[in-house]
C-alpha cells in the first residue's frame, strides 16, 4: 500500500499518526487545494500515561500545533474530527494502552473487531469502564486548552461511528459486555434509588436502551462544554466494511463484493448518513466505487455537510443532489408496516430521504419546497406538528399518517380545518383518507396502522397520483445503481425550468440495460463521462446499456409542466 | 472447500413462569466464497421439527451438528467447522491481521464431517453468483 492512500484513507480524511511528521509537508502538499482536509484524532495515540497528554512535547508525530500551521500555511481548510465513540480505524477503538480494559461486545455475542485499510484487526473496546470516559474527559480538557492556547482557529466536529448490519446501522458504543452490564446497574440505582424490580425481558432492554441514549448523550455534551468556542456539532458517520459481519467477510479469500459496498452507500445516502471508506484497502476500493464515493461523497458533499456551504433556497448552476420525498423517521417500523418503504424502494429508489427530523429554517424549507414530506404521529411533538401544518400553509404537499397522535394534537388538527375553513375529502380506500387542499399545497392524512399486513401497492400509487409528480421513469434491474441531481439552466442550455442529471452505475460483473421514459416532461440532452457504457435515443426517452463496471451520466432538460 | 458455523449457546431461562429451554443459535455460517444466504439456512432448518427456522435455533448440539451436516451436503461441502462465539473471541483475542483472522477457523472449534458429502460441486459458486 502507497504513502499515500495510508495517510489519506477517503473522503480527505488525513492520519497525521500513520507517517513521520516529516513527511506532513508533502503530504499536504500532495492534497488538492482546494478541499476541506479532515483531521480524526487519534486520542490515543497522544496519551503519555494515565492524565498526561502529549502534544509534540515528546513525539514529533503528536504535534498538532505544527500540523494545523503546516495546512494554513498551504492555505488548507481544515477541521478535526473527535470520536464520541470507538473508532473502527484506530488500535483499541481509539482508547490508551493503559486504559483498554474490557472488550466490546456485539449484540451476537461476538468481540468487536475490524480489519483496517492494512489488513490490520483492531479490536474495540468498552467505553462503558468509568476509567475510559475519565482519559477521555481529561484528553478533550487538554486538547481544548492547546488549541485555545495556540489558537488554532478550526472547527471540532464530534464523529459518533456506526456499522451496518444486515439493515440496522448501530452504533460502535452498542455493546453488551460485563462493562455495560455494570454501568447499567449502577445507573439503576442511581436513577432508582428504591429500587426497581425487571420481570419482563423487554422491560430490561428499554431501560438498556435510556441507558446506552443517555451515555451517548453524555459523551456529546462532554465534548461540547470542553471544546466551547470550537465545537459545531456532531456527524453520524457509517464507516464501511466494520460491522461484525463484514469483518469476517471481508477476511475471506473472495472479500467483500463492490455490490456489497454499493448497497450500503446507496441505502446510506437515502438516510442522510455520511459515510467513510477508511478501512477499505486498495482491492476493495478499485473500479466504479471511488467514483462513486467522489460523486456523492466528495468534496461538494463534505462542503454542505460539514456546514461549509449552504445550499441557497434557489437552485443555481451547480448540481446538488435531488429527491422528491422527506420521511419523518417513525417509531416501530411505521413506515415499512403501512407499505410506503416498499413503494419508494419500487417506485422512486433513490429518490428519497429519510431524516430524524425536517430542519425548519428559512433555506431548508425553501431548498425542500419541492419535496413531498411525510410525517407520522408517533414522532410529532407540539412544535414539529405547528411546523408540518406550516409547511402546507406555504403550500407545500405535506401527508400524515396519524397513528400515534396524540389525542391533543388530533383535536389541534380538526380545530385548524375549521378556523382555515378547508374542504376536506374524505376516501375510504383501505383505511380512512382525508385529502385537502390550499392554493398550491397539498394535505393528506390517514390511519397507517390499518394498512397493516394489506396489500397497500394501489393505496400509495393513489396518494401519489392526487400528489402528482413529474419525473422521467426509470426502468433499471435492482443491482443498478443511480443518483439524480439538479441544477439551474446555463446560457447555453434552452429554456428549460431546470437540468436534471442521473450518475448511472452498474458495480456488478454482467452487462445490464437501463430505460428512461421521458413522458413528454423532459428532454435528452447528453451523455457525459460514459465508461464501458453505450445509450441510444428512442421515441420514448433513452436506452442505456452498462457492460460489467460501466458507468455514465446523463443529462435532461425539464419543460413546462401542463 | 469446507465451511464455518459460528454459534452462541444461551442457557435455559425462567422468568414471569415461563420457561425458556437452553437454546443452540447460529450466529455466521460461511464459506470461503462468502455467507450462505439466511433464506437457505431457514429452508434447510425446516426439517428439524424441534427447530425454531426463522430465528436458527436449536433445541441441542447434536441438533444444531445435524443441521450443519446437512447445509454442507446441500453444499457438497466435506466438513464444516463449529465454534462456539465464546471460541471464537479467544481467538479473535489473539488475532492480529487478517491472516491470523482466517487461522482461528483452523486452530478452534470442533469439525464435522459429511456423512455423505454431495456430488454436487459447485453449487456454492452459484449461490453467490
Amino acid at each position: 500500500m502507497s504513502a499515500k492512500s495510508l495517510v489519506h484513507p477517503g473522503e480527505q480524511w488525513f492520519f497525521y499518526w500513520k507517517t513521520s511528521a516529516a513527511l506532513w509537508e508533502s503530504q499536504i502538499l500532495e492534497l488538492p487545494r482546494d478541499e476541506v482536509v479532515f483531521l480524526p484524532l487519534n486520542w490515543g495515540f497522544h496519551a503519555e500515561n494515565n492524565d498526561q497528554w502529549d502534544f509534540g512535547e515528546i513525539l514529533p508525530e503528536r504535534d498538532l500545533f505544527r500540523l494545523a500551521s503546516l495546512l494554513t500555511q498551504h492555505n488548507r481548510k481544515f477541521t478535526w474530527l473527535i470520536p464520541l465513540t470507538p473508532s473502527p480505524f484506530l488500535p483499541n477503538g481509539g482508547i490508551p494502552v493503559t486504559t483498554a480494559r474490557t472488550l466490546s461486545l456485539s449484540p451476537s455475542g461476538t468481540h468487536l473487531a475490524c480489519l483496517d485499510h492494512e489488513g490490520r484487526l483492531h479490536k474495540m473496546f468498552s467505553w462503558y469502564e468509568p476509567k475510559v470516559f475519565q482519559a477521555w474527559a481529561g484528553f478533550l480538557a487538554a486538547f481544548g486548552t492547546y488549541i485555545a492556547k495556540r489558537k488554532i482557529k478550526a472547527p471540532v466536529w464530534g464523529a459518533q461511528f456506526f456499522y451496518k448490519e444486515g439493515n440496522d446501522l448501530v452504533s460502535f458504543l452498542t455493546d453488551s459486555s460485563v462493562a455495560f452490564e455494570q454501568g447499567f446497574s449502577r445507573y439503576l440505582r442511581k436513577s432508582h434509588p428504591e429500587g426497581i424490580e425487571i420481570s419482563e425481558p423487554s422491560k430490561e432492554a428499554v431501560l438498556k436502551q435510556d441507558f446506552a441514549r443517555e451515555v451517548n448523550e453524555l459523551f456529546k455534551v462532554t465534548a461540547e462544554a470542553a471544546l466551547g468556542p470550537f465545537w459545531v456539532g456532531s456527524q453520524e458517520i457509517c464507516v464501511l466494511g466494520s460491522g461484525p459481519r463484514d469483518t469476517l467477510e471481508r477476511g475471506l479469500t473472495s472479500g467483500r463484493t463492490q455490490l456489497d459496498f454499493f448497497q450500503d452507500i446507496f441505502e446510506l445516502f437515502t438516510k442522510n448518513i455520511w459515510v467513510s471508506s477508511s478501512l477499505l484497502t486498495h482491492d476493495e476500493k478499485k473500479d466504479l466505487l471511488p467514483k462513486a464515493l467522489i460523486n456523492h461523497f466528495g468534496q461538494t458533499a463534505a462542503e454542505e455537510k460539514y456546514h461549509y456551504r449552504m445550499h441557497q433556497g434557489e437552485i443555481g448552476e451547480d448540481w446538488r443532489p435531488y429527491s422528491v420525498v422527506d420521511v419523518v423517521s417513525s417509531r416501530d417500523d411505521a413506515w415499512e408496516k403501512n407499505g410506503l418503504f416498499p413503494f419508494l424502494e419500487s417506485n422512486l429508489r433513490w429518490l428519497y430521504g429519510v431524516h430524524k427530523e425536517i430542519p425548519f429554517t428559512t433555506e431548508a424549507i425553501e431548498n425542500s419546497s419541492h419535496k413531498i414530506k411525510f410525517f407520522h404521529g408517533s414522532t410529532l411533538d407540539r412544535t414539529a406538528f405547528g411546523q408540518m401544518l406550516k409547511l402546507f400553509m406555504m403550500g407545500q404537499r405535506v401527508v400524515l399518517d396519524k397513528s400515534g397522535l396524540t389525542p391533543e394534537l388530533e383535536k389541534r388538527l380538526q380545530v385548524f380545518f375549521i378556523e382555515n375553513n378547508l374542504k376536506l375529502q374524505n376516501v375510504n380506500y383501505l383505511t380512512a383518507i382525508n385529502l385537502t387542499e390550499l392554493g398550491d399545497g397539498k394535505f393528506i392524512t390517514f390511519e397507517g396502522d390499518s394498512l397493516a399486513g394489506k396489500d397497500t401497492k394501489e393505496f400509495w400509487k393513489n396518494i401519489f397520483r392526487f400528489i402528482r409528480m413529474t419525473l422521467p421513469e426509470v426502468i433499471m434491474d435492482r443491482e443498478v445503481f443511480g443518483l439524480w441531481n439538479i441544477r439551474a439552466t446555463g446560457n447555453s442550455d434552452l429554456n428549460y425550468l431546470d437540468v436534471r442529471r442521473i450518475n448511472l452505475y452498474n458495480p456488478t460483473s454482467y452487462k445490464k440495460s437501463v430505460t428512461i421514459r421521458t413522458h413528454k416532461h423532459f428532454a435528452f440532452m447528453k451523455m457525459v463521462d460514459p465508461e464501458r457504457a453505450q445509450t441510444k435515443s428512442t421515441p420514448d426517452g433513452v436506452q442505456i446499456e452498462l457492460l460489467p463496471n460501466g458507468t455514465v451520466a446523463l443529462d435532461f432538460g425539464h419543460f413546462e409542466e401542463n | 472447500m469446507s465451511l464455518h458455523l459460528i454459534y452462541f449457546f444461551q442457557s435455559s431461562q425462567n422468568q414471569n413462569e415461563s420457561w425458556t429451554p437452553a437454546r443452540y443459535k447460529v450466529v455466521h455460517f460461511f464459506g470461503d466464497e462468502g455467507f450462505i444466504p439466511d433464506t437457505k439456512l431457514s429452508e434447510l432448518a425446516k426439517s428439524d421439527p424441534h427447530a425454531d427456522f426463522s430465528d436458527l435455533t436449536f433445541l441441542s448440539l447434536d441438533d444444531l451438528k445435524s443441521f450443519a451436516n446437512r447445509v454442507a451436503e446441500d453444499m457438497g461441502s466435506d466438513s464444516v467447522r463449529l465454534l462456539s462465539v465464546q471460541d471464537y473471541n479467544i481467538g479473535l483475542d489473539g488475532a492480529r491481521d487478517r491472516r491470523e483472522l482466517k487461522e482461528i477457523f483452523v486452530k478452534f472449534g470442533e469439525t464435522v464431517e459429511t456423512a455423505t458429502p454431495s456430488k454436487k460441486k459447485g453449487l456454492f459458486g452459484k449461490l453467490f453468483s
